[in-house]
């Protein structure tokens, strides 16, 4: 792909991030917008690969759009509802203070980031040897092994919490 | 950025397809409906009650469990493919992290999580 | 590669893992109580042979720089272990009333993994990871109480605010990377970008994830409901075990990764310390539930600790480790005598703590003196703990901030002497509570070792100063 169409395809996939987003918010139907949740995320998903993070963006299609809206589909279905109209409103009390401070957030970190001398631009971009994926072998199997092994215990510690919660639930 | 470009062209051509699949029909379809037709289940059972009912939790615990081995997948990915390079440590240390999550299995098979009751 | 440098964590994670094996293979009906014994037993020796452990020579990394051993991680790493230890020890009867008692085990062993980790953490992946283990385990636990609706909460709210500040945290790493390249702290503080805005903005986040996890004002906003509805022990670890790793995490991340930044630092964290101490101390005053006073009054025990980090001296260090010692110690006295409590009068409002004097007078003696060395009355070791933190933060000039301190710990006495009134007036309803001799171990240990440390408090100072001085040099 030549690089005037990189700019294009950058703005198409983040309008289409940020729109998917705003319907994720504002969709009375918690599923609509579960499902608007995949749109968002295999959004991303092509901002990795504009970057050339492939192994990233295979990742968060795999686990992101894939299981972890099904997951998020199937804990709406397992808890009841007669209709699934109006399961999403919008809190309108603090709606207000809520924009105000996400506004200044924006605001401030939009300035930080278009002042920043330090964001890799085309200019500076590190880049690796190889592929992305045999960089991550690299870097989990070595230098972060520990992190790596801990890891496996994250999910451990995660499984066995959530089937003890939900078993729980299940026999009360 | 080419290599991606495929996938790109991959993406578009998947999109033009199923679209241009439902535009077809509907220009060149003959249109006779009846009752019958237009009923929501041609053929099959009438649905009997409400559809939304509150569905088990061991569909949760299934979902939880594939979400932890999906999650390996992606650790074991990056090992795999470099398999030839990393040598006996990583294999070790792959060992380690596919035991810990094997006692997850077995704990989850154990107290019953992966059986349908 | 070292791997003696990681014996603890592998011993807790082996003892973890081989409990879940053992309960799989134990018959359903048999009780989960040896799984505590062998659990206090493997963490006992452990604690014990971290003694051995400090040294005066160079400190070892497990690997490249990442994981480092020195005495300071050794310290809180014993810190940790006490902690649950006496946890354990004390609520063995109430996990026997749990459903899923063996899980429990073996998530606070997850959980005590991931504190020690903290404590070790020396670059931004590990630490992140180390946290996650942490919290994750405590989401879980918090919800333990199945039968119980507030538990629910507790969990639920717990895991929100949890994950946004995870959310913040990771945000403010990826800034910090963004400009270092790097994770490790060491290269972080030598940055040459370090005072860039993207990196100041990272610094704020982390701080802030951070201090969410210390429960610090105004980001305590989850601590005093998920300590209502959390199972006693939980609430217990979650005072002692996670706000102590959040410190020590903090403050290797305030003087290791934001080293050049920590002049600028510490007006800032005078500011949130005092915010906390009067915060903190007015809040509990009014509450009904002993939990909830202990949630604010840990938040003003926090208060007290960041006192210390101010100084940013050895002295001030050594004061935190001192204070986190002995608020571990005291925090165990009370939360043994609410977890039975708890157990025995299903509740734990002040109504439940009538008179609690005559129906089981250990108890009431030991909440007393843990309640004073909390308050910082002279005999208990509160005293000499927050003596070290105000005395070196006014050598380094912040007399307004001992003094706000010292009025705040003064003012802390009126709701825990009104704790202590409750237990020793009132009409007694005539029973008994009998305690355990486990119970009874651990409530005396914690009694004692508050005494002990506060009337002779050079022991436990010495060992303090081991630890702060090899890490500030």
């Amino acid at each position: 792909m030549n690089n005037d169409l990189n700019p294009a395809l950058f703005y198409f996939l983040a309008a289409v991030m940020l729109l998917s987003a705003l319907a994720i918010v504002y969709c009375r139907n918690l599923v609509y917008s579960a499902l608007f949740m995949v749109v968002c995320f295999l959004s991303i998903a092509g901002l990795y690969a504009m970057i050339s993070a492939d192994f990233l963006a295979a990742v968060q299609i795999m686990v992101y759009a894939g299981t972890i809206v099904i997951l998020i589909v199937l804990c709406i279905m397992i808890t009841r509802r007669t209709t699934m109209e109006r399961t999403n409103m919008p809190e309108k009390k603090y709606i207000l203070r809520a924009s105000v401070l996400a506004g200044l957030l924006f605001f401030l970190l939009a300035y930080i980031f278009v002042n920043s001398e330090v964001l890799p631009t085309t200019n500076n971009i590190i880049a690796l040897s190889g592929d992305t994926v045999s960089g991550l072998a690299d870097l989990l199997l070595g230098h972060y092994m520990l992190a790596f092994e801990i890891a496996a215990v994250l999910l451990l510690a995660a499984m066995i919490g959530a089937v003890v919660l939900a078993k729980g639930a299940d026999e009360k | 950025m080419s290599y991606f470009a495929k996938i790109f062209i991959l993406l578009i051509a998947a999109t033009i397809f199923p679209i241009m699949a439902m535009i077809v029909p509907l220009i060149i379809q003959p249109r006779q409906p009846n009752k019958e037709k237009n009923s929501q289940y041609e053929c099959g059972v009438d649905t009997v009650g409400r559809n939304i009912i509150r569905y088990r939790i061991s569909y949760f615990l299934y979902a939880i469990i594939f979400v932890v081995f999906d999650v390996e997948t992606i650790f074991l990915f990056p090992w795999a493919v470099k398999f030839n390079d990393l040598g006996l440590f990583a294999l070790v240390e792959m060992f380690i992290f596919a035991g810990i999550l094997a006692i997850g299995l077995a704990y989850a098979w154990k107290k019953g999580a992966l059986t349908w009751k | 590669m070292n791997l003696y440098v990681i014996y603890p964590e592998i011993t807790v994670l082996v003892l973890a893992l081989a409990l879940i094996i053992i309960d799989l293979l134990l018959p359903s009906e048999e009780t989960r109580r040896p799984l505590g014994y062998i659990t206090i037993l493997v963490l006992s020796i452990l604690a014990i042979s971290l003694f051995w452990q400090y040294h005066l020579t160079i400190s070892a990394y497990f690997y490249q720089g990442l994981f480092y051993y020195d005495n300071y991680a050794i310290f809180f790493k014993q810190l940790f272990l006490l902690a649950v230890i006496l946890t354990v020890l004390f609520s063995l009867q109430y996990i026997d009333t749990m459903k899923y008692s063996s899980e429990f085990y073996s998530m606070i062993l997850f959980a005590l993994t991931g504190m020690m980790i903290l404590a070790s953490a020396n670059d931004f992946l590990t630490f992140f990871i180390g946290l996650e283990l942490m919290t994750i385990s405590f989401y879980a636990l918090s919800g333990f109480g199945l039968t119980n609706k507030k538990s629910s909460e507790a969990a639920i709210k717990y895991l929100i605010i949890g994950s946004l500040s995870t959310a913040v945290t990771l945000y403010g790493i990826s800034l910090i990377y963004g400009t270092a390249h790097s994770f490790d702290f060491a290269v972080v503080c030598k940055n040459p970008e370090f005072f860039s805005a993207l990196g100041i903005a990272g610094m704020m986040m982390i701080t802030a994830g951070i201090f969410f996890k210390m429960s610090i004002i105004p980001f305590h906003m989850w601590a005093p409901d998920t300590y209502e509805g959390a199972p006693v022990p939980v609430t217990g670890l979650l005072a002692m075990g996670s706000k102590a790793a959040a410190i020590a995490v903090f403050m290797r991340i305030l003087f290791e990764a934001f080293f050049p930044a920590a002049d600028y630092f510490m007006p800032v964290l005078a500011v949130f310390s005092a915010i906390c101490m009067i915060g903190g101390n007015i809040a509990a005053m009014k509450q009904k539930n002993i939990k909830r006073m202990l949630a604010y009054s840990s938040i003003a025990q926090a208060g007290y600790m960041m006192v210390g980090i101010c100084a940013a001296s050895p002295q001030g260090l050594k004061g935190v480790l001192f204070y986190a010692f002995l608020y571990v110690l005291a925090n165990t006295g009370a939360f043994a005598v609410v977890t039975v409590v708890a157990l025995e009068k299903k509740g734990t409002d002040y109504e439940q703590f009538t008179a609690l004097s005559q129906s089981a007078p250990v108890l009431a003696m030991v909440m007393s003196v843990s309640l004073l060395s909390m308050a910082g009355i002279p005999p208990t070791a509160g005293f000499a703990g927050k003596l070290y933190l105000f005395m070196a933060v006014v050598e380094h000039g912040y007399l307004w901030l001992a003094f706000v301190g010292f009025i705040m710990s003064m003012l802390s006495v009126y709701y825990y002497l009104k704790v202590v009134r409750v237990m020793y007036t009132g009409k007694s309803d005539g029973s008994t509570i009998t305690i355990s001799g486990a119970v009874r171990a651990a409530v005396l240990i914690s009694m004692t070792a508050t005494v002990v440390f506060g009337v002779w408090p050079q022991y436990l100072s010495m060992l303090t100063d081991f630890a702060a001085i090899t890490f500030l040099r």
